[in-house]
């Protein structure tokens, strides 16, 4: 009896706090390079990712969700990235915006990383030298789309995003 | 030589024979001690406030995804091979593109085509793009127009395996929308007669699409 | 030794002429470089010429722009660094070269004479090993603890990585200045970035605080260090142009034209006049662009951020504009060598008129929310100021050094493209401090405006966009696909790159933050040989610790944003 309530709360609770999950990222933006200036336009009034109801845009890893890599990632700062990315609290996301941090983008040189997958994993890669702020935004509504696909695929008795860690 | 010596009045500019050893910062006036010019600030925010409540046509903010930026037909984004009127791949395999990328991010195994004409084809034409950096180095490079770019920035992938595109995804003719092309050969304005035959290519293909061929850029991971 | 008529005529050549046979020698004849004298120094006594270059009245070399390295591997003394200075009261240039072998590659440190020889010979060090004596720090600077090898070495392979694990991160240890005899406090260090807002993302800053002051800090870099000069060295002439895009990546289109016209001098090419004219305009959006980053993030980092939106809306339409010449907002890559990569937009003059007028309210309402705010005047007058006599030390150029009241800007003193035709003026202030870094790019912006507006109303000249040489450009479509002898040029060009003959350059364009210069040494192969970039914001971040000493943490946040340090370009 008590095993059946349990599972009631949570299938019930369950699309609640997915559809509360996906309509208000705390994004972390790890912004080094090019993109992270296309980044700033995408929060700035022109494309204003908080009608998304991701405006608050964290500096703070343990307070954020999704982690928004934008720019090259070289080998100095690797162990950043990676420190940074275990602080955060799960379930997290991580987007990939730009050539550079998806896979070192024509920088195949001796100091550069090529490819942030090589450290963390990677949710939504976004295409594009910097990608245009259409495109980053495009990227992260894609990762709406996966927290649905998830959340499917638990039902049937897959993992869910997170669970692993906890 | 004119880069080596500077001209003689820019050397009569203040500072540059000598240089001031010492700061003047800028000194306070009575009413910025008080915070005065505070309130103008606060009019020139005020302003901004309601002009964005009343004035809604003078918006700035662009209602992605239902509203989109109003980008020129030369804007660097997703590739698209082109195809000849038949249907068949434009590209002769003559790798100029992939010589000429700076990211090495294109792929292509060359075949003997069946058409005396035509020396060869793309037996796999493949962009990696991940690596690419959009520069469209390889639509200049193309001796057959081969290879142009669409305005489409709609992308995003699941996996790096994902954003490997080959041929028949750049042929895909979604992106041949008139409207939607991006960066190609220098033509300053599009000339009346080919963007007639683009036009009726797309319906084409449109209806070909109508039969139902997945649209989407983001396939299932 | 120079003859005598030329000792006689040059004062920097009778300094020469005072160091013992042999030691300093003149680069002449065939194969020597003819942009500026190059004189070939022997270690032993560069100290004493730099000192005597600098001090002698008659010269009075103040600035030293750059310090780069080559690498000859085929030649006895292997290594090759090169001095450039220049001599802003008499506005000559000049070129030392020092020569070393590779066992043997120790050259006297020329900081005593400039500071700002610092992170440049650092950077030497990193990058190809070569010694700096006297050095009062001398380690890696660009590529981290865990490197390997040198990596602008000719025989280091490109992609060779080295992966750096968590032990081999630097910590630097600061050594506390001799304690104050009435504080109260205990001394701490705090470490602030890389990873940190406020810091850009991409600095380190470690400093050592006596309760809120700063007593001793040291900065990291490097961890943008993206491989740009060697990866010039691997790919063709056109091929590097969208590398130049990312170096200062808020201002890329005044790159591209700084290393265009670069190789264009190399190639003795002459640009049409249409390309010189669009390129002027657009290098001024580009720098009101620039400008509007710089004071924008440093007014948000004091956390005036409505302000941040205006800028940025500037920024948005002139995206808008670049958009439409070349197709992309940001990493425009608009330039070819020899003139565009396509001809203007039919509207092109039309949405320049448009941004005049859109842009200057904008600036009007920063002016008015800022300029007299007591807030932002408390946070940045007076805060680290520097004088211009040691900003030129420090080797500054560009809009901070204009700020402490010395007027050197490249477009007036060796003015290029269209500049010596348009009337404008260099706006100096004198406080040397955040405050008038700000102003004078606020002041600059609006100088910006006017001469886009003086060449608009100029019209635009008729003719080519491009080169019609088809050596250099590639042929129009047109006549590709009509005319077999353009498709064989295409073909080579695409092929084996343009040739580039032997020889070397350095060419200074006015970038945002400074004189951004582009040394390229060319072997006539189809790549560059050396391509250094002289990049304006090196040695100010260089500045960054001696500037904060005495200030607190929240000062050296507010600063950081004014001297405009742009990630991209300080690291290559
Ligand atoms: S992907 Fe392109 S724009 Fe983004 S950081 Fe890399 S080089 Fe810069
Ligand atoms: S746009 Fe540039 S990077 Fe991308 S495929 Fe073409 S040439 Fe290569
Ligand atoms: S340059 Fe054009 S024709 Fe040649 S391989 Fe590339 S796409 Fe095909």
């Amino acid at each position: 009896m008590e095993v059946q309530g349990e599972s009631w709360l949570t299938t019930k609770l369950e699309p609640f706090v997915d559809w509360a999950q996906k309509n208000s990222f705390w994004p972390l933006p790890f912004g080094t390079a090019c993109c992270a200036i296309e980044f700033m336009g995408t929060v700035s009034s022109h494309y204003d990712m908080s009608r998304f109801g991701y405006e608050v845009v964290r500096f703070s890893p343990r307070q954020s969700d999704l982690m928004i890599v934008a720019g090259t990632i070289t080998d100095k700062m690797a162990p950043v990235l990676k420190r940074i990315y275990d602080q955060m609290p799960d379930p997290k996301w991580v987007v990939s915006m730009g050539a550079c941090a998806c896979s070192g983008g024509f920088y195949r040189a001796y100091h550069v990383m090529q490819g942030i997958d090589e450290i963390i994993p990677v949710d939504i890669y976004v295409p594009g030298c910097p990608p245009s702020p259409e495109g980053l935004m495009y990227g992260i509504l894609q990762i709406k789309e996966k927290i649905d696909r998830e959340r499917k695929a638990s039902r049937r008795g897959g993992k869910r995003k997170g669970e692993h860690a906890a | 030589m004119t880069e080596l010596e500077a001209r003689p009045e820019a050397l009569q500019l203040p500072g540059v024979q000598d240089h001031p050893k010492e700061v003047r910062p800028r000194p306070m006036s009575l009413g910025e001690r008080l915070y005065l010019p505070l309130l103008a600030g606060m009019t020139v925010t005020l302003r901004h406030f309601f002009q964005n409540i009343f004035r809604t046509r003078e918006r700035v903010t662009i209602q992605y995804p239902e509203e989109r930026r109003d980008y020129s037909h030369r804007y660097r984004g997703h590739h698209i091979l082109t195809t000849r009127p038949d249907g068949s791949v434009r590209c002769v395999a003559c790798f100029l593109c992939a010589t000429a990328c700076p990211a090495d991010c294109i792929h292509i195994e060359a075949g003997e085509h069946h058409d005396v004409n035509v020396e060869k084809y793309p037996v796999v034409y493949e962009i990696d793009m991940l690596r690419c950096v959009f520069c469209g180095y390889c639509v200049d490079a193309c001796p057959e127009e081969a290879i142009i770019m669409s305005n489409n920035y709609d992308m995003a992938f699941y996996s790096r395996s994902q954003s490997i595109v080959g041929k028949e995804d750049l042929m895909k003719p979604f992106t041949f929308d008139p409207g939607k092309l991006g960066y190609r050969p220098r033509f300053p304005e599009e000339e009346e007669k080919r963007a007639a035959m683009r036009r009726e290519a797309f319906d084409l293909v449109a209806a070909a699409k109508a039969k139902g061929e997945p649209q989407s850029r983001v396939a299932a991971g | 030794m120079p003859p005598e008529a030329a000792v006689a005529l040059d004062p920097a050549a009778a300094i020469a002429a005072g160091f013992p046979e042999g030691s300093v020698v003149p680069q002449e004849g065939p194969g020597a470089p003819t942009d500026q004298p190059t004189w070939v120094v022997r270690r032993e006594v560069l100290r004493d010429l730099c000192r005597a270059l600098r001090d002698n009245p008659k010269t009075r070399f103040d600035l030293l722009l750059d310090v780069c390295g080559v690498d000859y591997p085929e030649r006895e003394e292997r290594f090759e660094s090169v001095y450039h200075l220049y001599s802003m009261p008499r506005g000559r240039r000049l070129r030392l070269k020092v020569p070393v072998a590779e066992g043997d590659a120790r050259i006297p440190s020329v900081v005593p004479v400039w500071k700002g020889a610092d992170w440049f010979e650092r950077e030497v060090y990193d990058m190809f090993g070569v010694v700096f004596e006297d050095h009062p720090n001398l380690r890696r600077i660009l590529t981290h603890d865990g490197f390997q090898g040198h990596a602008l070495r000719k025989d280091y392979d490109p992609a060779r990585r080295w992966i750096l694990t968590e032990d081999k991160i630097y910590m630097p240890k600061l050594v506390a200045p001799p304690g104050r005899s009435d504080s109260m406090f205990e001394r701490m260090t705090i470490n602030i970035g890389p990873s940190h807002p406020a810091m850009h993302g991409t600095f380190r800053f470690v400093a050592m605080v006596d309760g809120e002051e700063i007593v001793a800090s040291e900065v990291e870099i490097g961890y943008l260090h993206r491989c740009m000069e060697k990866m010039s060295e691997t790919h063709t002439w056109q091929q590097v142009i969208p590398y130049t895009d990312r170096l200062n990546y808020c201002s890329s289109f005044i790159n591209n034209v700084a290393y265009c016209r670069t190789v264009e001098k190399l190639l003795g090419v002459e640009v049409p006049p249409k390309a010189v004219w669009a390129r002027t305009i657009l290098s001024e959006f580009s720098r009101v662009m620039d400008h509007c980053v710089a004071n924008g993030s440093s007014l948000v980092d004091t956390g005036a951020l409505t302000n941040f939106w205006y800028f940025f809306q500037v920024r948005e339409e002139i995206y808008g504009l670049l958009e439409a010449v070349c197709g992309a907002r940001l990493t425009v890559s608009a330039c070819r060598i020899g003139g565009l990569l396509a001809d203007l937009p039919p509207d092109f003059v039309a949405r320049c008129r448009r941004l005049l007028e859109f842009i200057p309210p904008l600036i009007d309402d920063v002016e008015k929310l800022i300029d007299k705010n007591r807030i932002w005047i408390d946070r940045s007058v007076g805060i680290a100021a520097i004088s211009g006599e040691d900003a030129v030390n420090w080797s500054w150029t560009g809009p901070c050094l204009r700020a402490s009241g010395v007027a050197y800007d490249v477009r007036k003193a060796h003015p290029y493209d269209l500049y010596d035709t348009v009337d404008w003026q260099v706006p100096v202030l004198y406080g040397g401090d955040t405050y008038d870094r700000y102003k004078v790019r606020m002041l600059e912006i609006r100088q910006s405006l006017s001469i886009i507006r003086q060449l608009l109303d100029r019209g635009m000249p008729e003719g080519p966009f491009v080169v019609d040489d088809p050596h250099v450009a590639l042929p129009s479509k047109e006549a590709c696909y009509n005319q077999m002898e353009s498709m064989i040029y295409h073909f080579k060009l695409i092929m084996d790159g343009i040739q580039v003959p032997p020889g070397e350059t350095y060419l200074m364009t006015e970038g945002a933050n400074g004189e951004l210069g582009f040394y390229v040494v060319s072997d006539g192969s189809g790549k560059p040989y050396r391509l250094h970039v002289r990049a304006p914001c090196f040695p100010i971040f260089s500045t960054f610790s001696d500037l904060m000493r005495g200030h607190s943490i929240s000062d050296a946040i507010a600063t950081l944003g004014g001297l405009n340090v742009i990630a991209g370009e300080l690291e290559r």
